[in-house]
């Protein structure tokens, strides 16, 4: 008489396991029962369930089946509830009794194969909170010099006010994204979660603030829209890493959604931002970032020259008056 | 009882002792009011209301007074009364209501955009003209505003003719005594009953302080023409006088322009005789950067229409100086006046800006110029002109100018931009 092993696990949310039972079937007696009684082979912790509430089999093909044993709140097995039930097929080998989720696994099953693992040292800042700690260190000496910047009468109260705001937004950010990773997965994830934020923020700022500086330095034409690109960046990669985090999605379905929505975003807004300021009659452009006269590196322009251009500005300033007619005349239409 | 009798007895006191002191030979004046009962008595038939009715609305949208200055109903105003009708023709209609309440319509003749003057015609009143004298007579001799305030009726002022204004760019009398809204067109006149000016502007905020167009440009409008013209040419007219305004203009600004020197830096100061400047900064020292601020305005502007004030310009230095602060956050400091909004138009009567911003050299500093212009949409050939000058040398003294200029043709007015720009220098 042979004897076959059948592992049941009982699994979260998540497909996780809870907890497991090794279980030994012959040729006798390849079927268990499942319930709150003592008689049961299975024994749930479960309100919802009958004391025998259903049964499992083992046909000798290896399929794995479930019968209801006369329960009120019958199984559930993809999804559907089934009362009075006989040898119904398990697809994916799980079922739920009651509230509870169990999953069959019997010797049959062929396993994964085993996941080298290479021996990496534990660097301290490959661990989230360290990385978290370091942003949010390099964060709030950003915070500070922005408002040192500014000058303000009394800068204690300046950075305090500021460093509220900023935790704020950011405890906010990472709320959210904590949440739902505990929806999706099942686990909070704050310090990833965290670490990721603040890391772009840092890294955004840092960036903003060397094209501004580079901007002046080099004297190149303006260019509104280079913040709202940077930080269409900054969140497509903020997207990007939460997502993988925090959702089950693939690394591609992922970086699609961060390409996506800042993009959509940033395009959006500068359409708008330029549709505002083609309508907007007393625009004049945005306000220049002064630095440091040791700081720039380009040659300025004559007065000869600059003002060699003048018929090129009267054109343009032509040209903006018949487009904003043009656009008049289309939207009365 | 005891207090009242008390007042009467030192207000007779009062009375008694200035007549005292008074010289030998000054003569007690008449009673003013006399005076005032034989002037209204006298233009009264050769006043009219001017009433603009938007569309079929028997409803009033403004008022202003006229007065005849011709035979056969040709009457004087001014031309912002009337400049509604004349720049949208299909949108207004004129009345007018005479002294016996007839009412009848109001043609537009011709227009003096530059004085704020307009001829016009009524139909089936003709009264006799008023007698026109060109001297305002000496400083001081009693005058009287009449018109149409509020829609309260005919109403007569009295104040004093203070003569020409010293340094306008468009001649104006000074006349102490009010003229509110709805007296704008009506005469200003001697005792004689002469008109001497007609009513134009008054300050709203402050006492007394009015002002008067000089007759000689009433005689000069006059007598161009009384023929009618049609709706266009009146709207070309109106263009035309706009440009030569802009000439007149910038010729008065022609030659070297002065500079001021604040903080090493040499500046733009008072360019024409015309122009006001005045300076502030603010002595307390708490703040960590020190702001000296100059304004200058050539008060050179007409009135187009209902929003559109054109042909000005004005400026202003910001100067900066610190001792408390580092480059880093005085430059940070700085950033914030490079490209402040200084000249507010409206989208139904100016195109959207195109801007020039450079890095230039100028005389012993680089700064960040922009320039900006915009086109006007009725008056071919007008722009406005906007300026933004930022020093970029200094680390702990900086400057940032706003230049702007209206309703100009664009040659001239860039050519003036650029020598304002080339004026500035650091000389520390």
């Amino acid at each position: 008489m042979s004897v076959e092993a059948i592992l049941i696990e009982i699994v979260d949310g998540h497909g996780r396991m809870q907890l497991c039972q090794r279980l030994r079937l012959t040729e006798i007696s390849r079927k268990l029962t499942i319930g709150r009684s003592i008689h049961a082979d299975v024994i749930l912790d479960d309100p919802y369930a009958a004391g025998l509430h259903a049964a499992i089999e083992v046909m000798p093909d290896g399929r794995v089946v479930a019968s209801d044993l006369g329960s009120v709140n019958g199984v559930v097995v993809a999804g559907k509830r089934y009362h009075g039930v006989r040898e119904l097929d398990l697809p994916d080998n799980t079922l739920q009794v009651g509230r509870t989720r169990l999953r069959v696994r019997t010797a049959r099953e062929a396993l994964d194969p085993e996941r080298p693992d290479q021996l990496r040292p534990a660097y301290l800042l490959q661990q989230p909170a360290w990385i978290a700690g370091v942003a949010a260190t390099a964060c709030m000496l950003q915070t500070i010099y922005a408002t040192w910047l500014g000058a303000p009468r009394d800068l204690v109260a300046a950075v305090v006010t500021a460093l509220g705001l900023s935790v704020a937004v950011i405890a906010a950010w990472v709320s959210f994204w904590g949440l739902l990773s505990r929806v999706m997965r099942g686990e909070w994830r704050w310090a990833r979660h965290a670490a990721i934020i603040l890391s772009v923020v840092a890294a955004f700022t840092a960036l903003r603030g060397a094209v501004d500086l580079g901007w002046f330095a080099l004297a190149l034409p303006p260019w509104s829209h280079r913040s709202t690109w940077l930080a269409a960046v900054a969140l497509g990669c903020a997207l990007f890493l939460h997502l993988t985090s925090a959702s089950p999605l693939t690394r591609g379905r992922a970086a699609q959604i961060a390409l996506l929505i800042p993009l959509m975003i940033a395009a959006g807004n500068q359409w708008l931002q330029e549709r505002s300021q083609r309508r907007n009659v007393n625009y004049i452009g945005e306000a220049v970032r002064i630095y440091p006269p040791m700081l720039r590196l380009s040659a300025s322009n004559t007065v000869s020259d600059y003002f060699g251009h003048s018929a090129a500005l009267q054109q343009a300033a032509d040209g903006r008056l018949a487009s904003a007619l043009a656009n008049e005349a289309a939207d009365d239409k | 009882m005891f207090r009242c009798l008390f007042i009467a007895a030192i207000a007779v006191w009062l009375a008694t002792s200035a007549r005292a002191q008074l010289p030998a030979a000054y003569a007690a004046p008449q009673a003013t009011s006399q005076d005032a009962r034989n002037v209204l008595t006298v233009v009264g038939p050769a006043l009219i209301q001017i009433k603009g009715f938007f569309g079929a609305n028997t409803a009033q949208a403004f008022h202003g007074t006229g007065f005849a200055v011709a035979a056969g109903g040709i009457f004087v105003t001014n031309y912002h009364v009337v400049a509604e009708r004349v720049q949208h023709p299909d949108k207004y209609r004129l009345e007018y209501r005479n002294v016996d309440g007839e009412t009848g319509a109001i043609t537009v003749l011709a227009v003096d955009v530059r004085h704020d003057l307009a001829l016009v015609r009524a139909s089936n009143y003709a009264p006799a003209s008023l007698q026109l004298q060109t001297s305002p007579g000496a400083k001081g001799e009693r005058a009287y505003s009449v018109g149409y305030p509020l829609d309260v009726g005919l109403t007569i002022t009295e104040g004093i003719s203070n003569g020409k204004v010293d340094d306008s760019f468009e001649p104006r009398i000074h006349y102490s005594g009010a003229i509110n809204a709805g007296m704008s067109g009506g005469p200003a006149l001697n005792g004689a009953a002469e008109v001497i000016g007609v009513n134009v502007a008054g300050y709203r905020f402050e006492q007394l302080v009015s002002f008067l167009v000089p007759v000689e440009h009433v005689l000069a409008l006059r007598d161009r023409s009384v023929a009618p013209q049609s709706d266009d040419s009146l709207k070309q007219e109106v263009a035309a006088q706009m440009h030569a305004h802009s000439g007149d203009l910038f010729r008065a600004l022609e030659g070297p322009i002065p500079t001021q020197r604040v903080s090493g830096y040499a500046l733009p100061g008072k360019v024409a005789p015309f122009i006001d400047c005045n300076a502030s900064g603010s002595p307390a020292t708490e703040d960590p950067v020190q702001v000296v601020r100059v304004n200058c305005f050539a008060k050179a502007g007409l009135y187009l229409q209902q929003g559109l004030f054109s042909g000005d310009l004005r400026y202003a230095h910001y100067i900066l100086t610190t001792e408390k602060l580092d480059a880093w956050r005085f430059a940070a400091r700085l950033s914030g006046l490079t490209h402040a909004v200084g000249n507010y138009g409206l989208p139904r009567h100016v195109g959207p800006y195109a801007c020039e911003d450079r890095v230039v050299g100028l005389k012993g500093f680089d700064a960040a110029v922009l320039v900006c212009a915009r086109a006007y949409r009725k008056f071919v050939g007008l722009y406005d002109l906007t300026v933004r000058v930022s020093s970029l040398n200094g680390l702990q003294s900086g400057f940032a100018s706003h230049l702007d200029i209206y309703g100009v043709e664009f040659n001239p007015g860039m050519a003036f931009t650029r020598r304002y720009v080339e004026a500035m220098e650091w000389k520390p």
